[in-house]
């Protein structure tokens, strides 16, 4: 606060030009005005964050001129969105850099408390858990508008600092907050105190325990259903392999010994060329048609030229389980093979790489698994019973726990007795060491090993890559997932069925609205639900909308990230804005609509929209988007830094599973809306567009092509829409769905995304899986970027268009 | 002629830049800070400065727009609408809503009023699902969005803060 001050006198001789006044007054008038935030972005709050800075709410205006990309030349640290406990130490790394004095902005519920992933694993619960929070903005995201609030909220604070009390100009050195450490769990230096002060922890309340329902079994009908192109398939496997398949729902249940000759044989003559999904579901109590405990690993085949995916199921042992690797023969089960043995513990014996995917080495226990269980676990299912009729007594999750957070640690440990940094990163630089090496070098370079990320201005959001150079080459390089990874599938795990569908808004949050509409699709193929028809032509014109504003944000984004700096995102964040007025009018939130319901839409249109939606889409959109494409795709400097780079050959985007643009622009005619068209979209016009090259130029043109074949659908949706009911059945809160499973895709803007659902006939999903686009478009990086320079890494990054959320879930 | 995209790029940029003053020197300082001008200048019309002088001025916001819940107070007899159902925390996806329901305290039997209501907003998601499954229109999406605090946000009483529509 400020202390008084006596101010002297001014000699009237002086005539009034001077002005006495305390320093600290001056000092806060200047640092009020001239706050810098550090460009760093976690989760779907980080798209606010940029639309503040974007030209409709132009954080400039308050002095923030620029966003810094180097925490030592910012003082402003806006935490946004969901900390996780593989971020943390990067997180108060980063803060620790920072110059003083310093603050802190806590934007949105994940960054305030863990907001809706609170219950996560690895979902840090608050960021005040880790460094000093000066604003904290609720909200899931908070609006623009919020933000501001918040800053203009903060700088009324620093107008009552002084410099006689500051942190910054006090004698005693300031050592900073110690970097947490990863081991068994997350240890942050409260939690490691506690840990050595077993006293001193809080007692832990009783959890609040809940009967799980009594489960009814899965039931598998053997009898084929229709006869269709799976049902084809299914029997030629059975005449092929008579004592190692049996006929499933919608594919073959394999003995693990003949898992990789079905594969070979689907692919060789069956002509399922793409591994398009694998996963597992775990049973611990397996239902009546499964004999033992097991866990299923599922694959889903599919083929170019369209029609269902073929589903694969094999049974393994709940201990110990191992089962042959398909990476060599399909390299797009690389990434999700490493995501199995993660979550769920299954070994894949022959893979070139097991490492863990999104956890780190050395987090204890695989935690898909049924039992395993969270230091938040409260029951099994929600809803929860401690909340209504008796929820007097409100509680937080940390209240239940001893650490106070989401955190389990064994007792007694301490670091150093096992874990820490170097352990949790000691395979990855094994392999960075060994991989892709050349015996026959002639001459040694010396080498270097490189990290871009987890906190880098072009990785689109907390993505890490390692690097081995050789010079500028790039030798040898491996992307780290996980540090977005905030449990989706634990969560919809527990959630009901209806539950998970704000949720899937979160999932790629540039565009949720083509992420409901696969998991209603999804849900509807369990229900066996139809949908209006006014409901599927508003279904349709959201997610084209969505598509539109996808890839003008990833042509913007990956001129940014080329260094034409903001033009292009700011000229695409423009449009974005109007679209997102849209979304706004018509579901009431801008980024999380939650919009789409199972058997319809959640609302009808409000008035005038069509009509606003109409010269949106004839007048303005036509012409921004040409001048976009005129601006960019014409750019000589960005044709050279775009051509011949990161060349995606067919052969090999399709044998690692890519999808969306990313595979079209590899000269792969394939795309969902007509090789497996849902809804209605095999009513409209339009074109599956190609290119030739599949580099990265090709890939950034054909996002443009694809604009215009969206407008095309949108002008042809606006015009016939009919009127009627949008909503096919009543909604009951806990909604239960007979049992059953399904995979059921969608092209999302950014490719094929999968919802693969399992139901044991309760109010919750018994297996909740998403196939993740962002994630399988991420399997050919490593070969892309072979060989390129530093500098094309993020090119390629860039024209691959990836969103964090999705990628980690 | 190689080049030339580049200064078409420049060129993009330049009028795009002279573009927004244009624009406004058309209508002169009659359009600053006039909320009653934003439609026209955030619309798909719009080429003048694109920018909300937020807080100076403010969108409109849509009428669906949703930000967090409120109790909802009948406009006539200032009552509760909230029966204490419940339906709203099984629905609610984070588990942030804790109703204790009133009893009666002769006879022991639970009352159609809730005793307590309390909302962590720290962890309310905006999905707004609370306001639609609710049978008594007793839950309403607030929009408003001036939220920021100096402290962690945790539990509100939702009693304390109902208000009429």
């Amino acid at each position: 606060m400020k202390a008084p001050v006596n101010l002297p006198e001014i000699p009237p001789e002086l005539g009034g030009n001077v002005k006495i006044m305390p320093l600290d007054v001056f000092y806060n008038w200047a640092r009020q005005r001239s706050l810098w935030p550090m460009m760093f972005g976690l989760a779907c709050c980080a798209f606010e964050m940029i639309a503040t800075a974007a030209a409709r709410y132009d954080m400039a205006r308050f002095g923030m001129e620029i966003m810094r990309a180097s925490p030592r030349q910012a003082d402003l640290f806006i935490v946004n969105g969901t900390v996780t406990k593989k971020m943390a130490p990067q997180l108060v790394r980063l803060y620790d850099q920072m110059a003083e004095p310093k603050y802190v902005i806590a934007m949105g519920a994940c960054a305030i408390s863990g907001g809706p992933f609170k219950e996560g694993y690895n979902v840090v619960s608050g960021v005040d858990r880790l460094i000093p929070v000066d604003v904290y903005i609720p909200g899931c995201p908070p609006r623009p508008e919020s933000l501001i609030q918040g800053i203009l909220a903060l700088l009324a604070r620093i107008e009552h600092e002084s410099i006689a009390t500051m942190r910054a100009f006090q004698k005693t050195p300031d050592e900073g907050v110690p970097v947490p450490l990863l081991g068994p769990d997350l240890a942050d230096w409260q939690t490691l105190w506690l840990q050595s002060h077993p006293e001193l922890r809080a007692m832990p309340e009783e959890p609040v325990t809940e009967e799980a329902p009594s489960k009814p079994g899965r039931i598998h009908p053997l009898e084929p259903v229709p006869f269709g192109d799976t049902a084809k398939t299914v029997l030629i496997l059975q005449s092929r392999f008579p004592r190692d398949v049996r006929p499933l729902e919608d594919g073959v249940l394999v003995e693990p010994r003949r898992l990789s000759q079905v594969a070979d044989y689907l692919r060789e003559q069956l002509s399922y060329r793409v591994l398009t999904n694998l996963t597992a579901v775990d049973y611990p109590t397996p239902p009546e048609d499964i004999p033992e405990p097991c866990i299923d690993v599922v694959y889903h085949f599919s083929r170019l030229r369209g029609g269902a995916p073929v589903a694969v199921h094999t049974r393994v042992h709940r201990e110990e389980p191992r089962l042959a690797s398909l990476t060599p023969h399909f390299p797009a089960a690389n990434f999700q093979e490493r995501e199995v043995w993660d979550l769920f513990g299954v070994r894949f014996e022959g893979h070139p790489d097991l490492r863990r995917l999104l956890m780190w080495e050395g987090f204890e226990g695989h935690p898909m698994r049924k039992d395993w269980r969270e230091a938040y676990f409260e029951a099994e299912h929600k809803p929860y019973r401690s909340r209504f009729p008796n929820g007097s007594k409100p509680l937080t999750a940390e209240a239940r726990t001893p650490f106070r957070a989401n955190i389990r640690l064994p007792d007694g440990w301490l670091p150093g007795s096992e874990g820490g940094i170097e352990e949790v990163e000691r395979l990855l630089y094994e392999r960075m060491l060994s991989a892709d090496r050349d015996p026959h070098k002639p001459l040694g370079t010396e080498e270097l090993i490189v990290n871009f990320g987890p906190h880098h201005p072009s990785t689109h959001g907390v993505f890490r890559m390692v690097a081995r150079l050789d010079g500028e080459t790039v030798q040898h390089l491996e992307p780290v997932f996980g540090y977005l990874h905030r449990n989706h599938e634990k969560i919809g795990e527990r959630n009901t069925w209806l539950q998970n569908l704000p949720f899937t808004d979160r999932l790629d949050y540039i565009n949720g609205m083509t992420n409901s509409l696969g998991y209603c699709l999804a849900l509807e193929k369990l229900l066996g639900w139809e949908v209006p028809e006014r409901a599927q032509y508003l279904r349709v014109i959201m997610a084209e909308l969505a598509r539109i504003v996808n890839h003008m944000l990833a042509a913007g984004f990956l001129s940014n990230e080329l260094g034409v700096y903001f033009t292009g995102s700011l000229y695409a964040l423009e449009e974005r804005e109007l679209i997102l007025d849209l979304f706004e009018a018509v579901s009431g939130a801008r980024m999380m609509c939650n919009y789409m319901r199972p058997g319809g839409v959640a609302a009808d249109l409000p008035e005038g929209w069509i009509e606003r939606a109409g010269e949106l889409v004839r007048e303005r959109l036509p012409e921004k988007v040409k001048t976009m494409q005129t601006f960019l795709l014409q750019n000589e400097i960005i044709q050279a830094r775009t051509m011949g780079v990161g060349v995606l050959p067919p052969e090999m985007a399709v044998a690692c599973g890519v999808s969306g643009p990313v595979l079209r622009a590899s000269n792969v005619p394939y795309d969902l809306r007509r090789a497996e068209p849902y809804g209605i979209y095999d009513r409209f016009e339009f074109n599956v567009c190609t290119r030739e090259h599949g580099d990265a130029y090709d890939r950034l043109a054909l996002r443009f092509d694809e604009i215009w074949e969206s407008l095309h659908i949108l002008r042809q949706a606006l015009e016939r829409i009919p009127a009627g009911p949008i909503q096919s059945h009543k909604l009951s809160p806990l909604l239960t769905v007979p049992p059953g499973e399904t995979y059921t895709r969608v092209e999302a803007p950014k490719g094929e995304l999968g919802f693969y659902l399992v139901s044991d006939g309760g109010r919750n999903p018994y297996r909740y899986h998403v196939r993740a686009t962002s994630l399988l478009n991420l399997t050919p990086l490593s070969a892309m970027a072979r060989g390129a320079k530093v500098a094309d890494l993020v090119a390629i990054l860039g024209s691959l268009d990836l969103t964090l959320g999705e990628v980690d879930r | 002629m190689p080049g030339l995209g580049v200064l078409k790029s420049l060129w993009i940029a330049l009028r795009h830049f002279f573009m927004t003053y244009v624009d406004d020197l058309r209508y002169g300082p009659r359009r600053r800070y006039r909320p009653e001008t934003l439609p026209e200048r955030q619309g798909p019309h719009g080429r003048g400065v694109f920018t909300v002088q937020y807080p100076r001025e403010r969108l409109p916001l849509p009428e669906r727009s949703r930000h967090s819940p409120f109790l909802v107070l009948d406009a006539t007899t200032e009552a509760l609408r909230c029966t204490a159902c419940g339906i709203c925390t099984q629905v609610c996806p984070v588990q942030c809503i804790w109703i204790e329901r009133a009893v009666d305290t002769e006879t022991g039997r639970p009352l159609r009023r809730p005793a307590q209501y309390h909302l962590d907003i720290s962890l309310c998601m905006g999905c707004g699902l609370c306001a639609e499954f609710c049978p008594f229109d007793a839950i309403k999406m607030s929009s408003d969005y001036e939220v920021a605090s100096y402290e962690r946000p945790g539990f509100l009483d939702a009693l304390q803060r109902a208000r009429k529509l």
